[in-house]
């Protein structure tokens, strides 16, 4: 049984971390707290979910349409974000708390507020291996995860665009002094983002129930993994993920499913409280 | 050069004493307009259910804003709500209280977790301290839904009792029995609230909380106790918010957890307050009476699902284009 409950956590904060990378990216490079984010996610969701249901599409081509969908909205929330005045980061978190009830409320008007779940027979099946059974769900979540970290982890640490962006992340003045275009990185961090936020989409409307209010708690769990990792930091990202995905399995085991959405909250003001200048540290806000 | 100052402070103080006459005058007009309310539409049932909403949610808003007077912006001012509102059903259905203690008692109860909040978040500052109170409503959120022993978990509660009723020497008001004693308890309240946060605007922890958001460092220095006033007016804050919660379950006779721990009242009061002018005082009062009336008469209506899409409109064009909020900038411009 344990076992099982390892694999399926591993798969679980896998997929958690795919989830927080886009936050993490943005925030990285530009300093904006996209509260929006998981609402981007469930978003992608539900056009993965309509394409598929209503007019048949195979669920994997699905994922162009998705990752359009976030790529324009985000492109949009790039400009509004470019306008806010300092302090920066606590201007975004408020817009973007007024773009995630926009969202909630446009959601709740195209798709009403049924809950939907994107069911794919081939993947709710599995197989046994001595000891534990593992479903082609956790497979495909922990799989497309770790693809896309690695190849996020090329494109950041194997090409000059990614040496350009780690320099944007670490210090943007000596970033732009350096010759750097700070502000095209910034449209690039979005960009990917969306891009990530896209893929992650669909995959959260095969294990988890869509309905209008449900990207809170995507947005709890990317602040979350985001505020435990540090900036621009995959490993810490990964290491992060699994964490989260441990602790919410475990909790379930222990207490009950119904307490597992305070798993992430709590573990996000233990680490506010025990490192309250968050992430960048050295008391620099 | 002097002589210029003196006239130009003259001048200033002059015109302050106008603007405060036409602001008193103002005031006057609107405090008749709201009492004469039900007069003038006739009773009608609808018409005063939504403007008593209105007040709740402008005495949620005024609430908000004594914590958001210190700088402070939370996101999570629905833990104080449900738990008020919940703490003030369960003091009635389980010990069979009258509303008039339940009410201060769940103000007392909410004032008990905004110092759990105070202890954790109180040592974060902006987008952080946002953040964590974020995170802090899914604690007593979770909670209420699973103490079923105790809260009747997720299926929430009925058969709250209705607002209380006052005898006196044989005069007899029972706030319960109609929309329109409903409305004037909750206009009372509304005003007591607003002539306090005037009073706290005015007094020492005014100007101390003004000196905190201004600049934190420098009113340390001057000998401001910057987190006992940080304090104060996060526990102000809950007290009141507590008692709106308490007033909702009372009016509204039916709660349960994602009613009131919801994204809707976290979200509310603080988007009135910053579209209304977070540092005024009757800006985010303003703000809940004109946008929740214009939501349920002309956006519900209109999008039966997703009409509070208004909100977040609002919010988004008030963070880009007004920063001081509406009342901030019509009282900058005259």
């Amino acid at each position: 049984m344990w076992s099982m409950i390892f694999v399926s956590s591993l798969s679980l904060g896998s997929f958690y971390t795919l989830v927080a990378l886009g936050f993490a990216l943005i925030f990285g490079v530009t300093r904006n707290f996209n509260l929006a984010h998981g609402e981007l996610v469930v978003l992608a969701g539900y056009v993965s979910y309509w394409l598929w249901k209503m007019w048949a599409f195979p669920f994997i081509l699905t994922f162009p349409a998705a990752v359009l969908v976030s790529l324009v909205i985000c492109l949009g929330l790039e400009r509004l974000f470019a306008r806010l005045h300092e302090p920066l980061a606590l201007n975004s978190i408020v817009l973007s708390f007024g773009v995630a009830v926009v969202i909630q409320n446009s959601m709740l008007f195209l798709f009403s507020g049924n809950y939907r779940l994107i069911r794919i027979p081939v993947l709710s099946r599995g197989f046994h291996l001595p000891g534990l059974y593992i479903s082609y769900t956790q497979i495909t979540l922990l799989g497309s995860s770790l693809i896309i970290l690695f190849l996020l982890y090329m494109l950041m640490y194997r090409t000059y665009l990614g040496k350009a962006m780690r320099a944007t992340i670490q210090d943007k003045d000596a970033a732009a002094m350096a010759g750097i275009n700070v502000s095209a990185m910034g449209t690039l961090a979005f960009c990917i983002g969306a891009l990530l936020i896209g893929l992650a989409g669909p995959l959260y409307g095969c294990i988890h129930y869509l309905y209008p209010s449900s990207g809170q708690e995507a947005t709890l769990v990317a602040v979350t993994i985001t505020i435990f990792a540090g900036v621009g930091r995959l490993s810490g990202i990964i290491l992060a993920g699994w964490i989260l995905g441990l602790a919410e399995s475990f909790t379930v085991v222990f207490f009950g499913v119904s307490w597992r959405e305070m798993v992430s909250a709590v573990l996000l003001l233990a680490l506010l409280y025990f490192r309250p200048h968050g992430i960048l540290g050295h008391g620099e806000r | 050069m002097e002589n210029d100052k003196k006239t130009m402070n003259f001048l200033t103080a002059k015109n302050r004493l106008n603007k405060s006459k036409t602001h008193w005058i103002g005031l006057f007009l609107g405090f008749m307009l709201f009492f004469a309310l039900p007069l003038l539409v006739q009773s009608n049932h609808y018409i005063l259910q939504v403007f008593t909403h209105a007040l709740l949610l402008a005495a949620l808003a005024l609430a908000w804003d004594l914590l958001g007077a210190s700088g402070s912006i939370s996101l999570g001012h629905a833990a104080f709500f449900g738990a008020g509102a919940y703490a003030s059903a369960l003091l009635g259905l389980d010990l069979g209280l009258s509303p008039w203690a339940t009410i201060p008692l769940a103000g007392l109860i909410a004032t008990g977790l905004g110092l759990i909040m105070g202890l954790i978040c109180l040592r974060l500052r902006g987008a952080y301290f946002a953040l964590a109170t974020l995170a802090f409503v899914e604690i007593p959120w979770v909670i209420t839904d699973n103490w079923d022993s105790l809260t009747r978990g997720s299926l929430g509660l009925v058969g709250i009792s209705g607002l209380p009723s006052i005898r006196i020497h044989g005069f007899h008001v029972d706030f319960g029995s109609s929309i329109v004693v409903s409305y004037y308890l909750i206009f009372a309240y509304f005003m007591i609230l607003l002539g306090l946060v005037a009073f706290v605007h005015q007094s020492n922890i005014g100007l101390a909380l003004q000196a905190i958001r201004e600049e934190e460092i420098a009113a340390e220095a001057v000998g401001i106790h910057v987190n006992g006033y940080r304090l104060l007016s996060l526990l102000m804050s809950a007290f009141f918010t507590g008692v709106c919660g308490a007033c909702y379950a009372h009016l509204v006779r039916y709660i349960e957890p994602g009613l009131v721990y919801g994204l809707h009242f976290s979200a509310v009061p603080m988007i009135f307050a910053i579209c209304g002018g977070r540092l005024t005082i009757l800006g985010p009062a303003v703000a809940a009476m004109v946008l929740y009336p214009m939501d349920q008469f002309v956006f519900h209506p209109l999008l039966p699902a997703g009409h509070e899409f208004l909100y977040g409109a609002v919010l988004i064009l008030a963070m880009l284009f007004m920063p001081n909020g509406f009342w901030g900038r019509l009282r900058n411009a005259s």
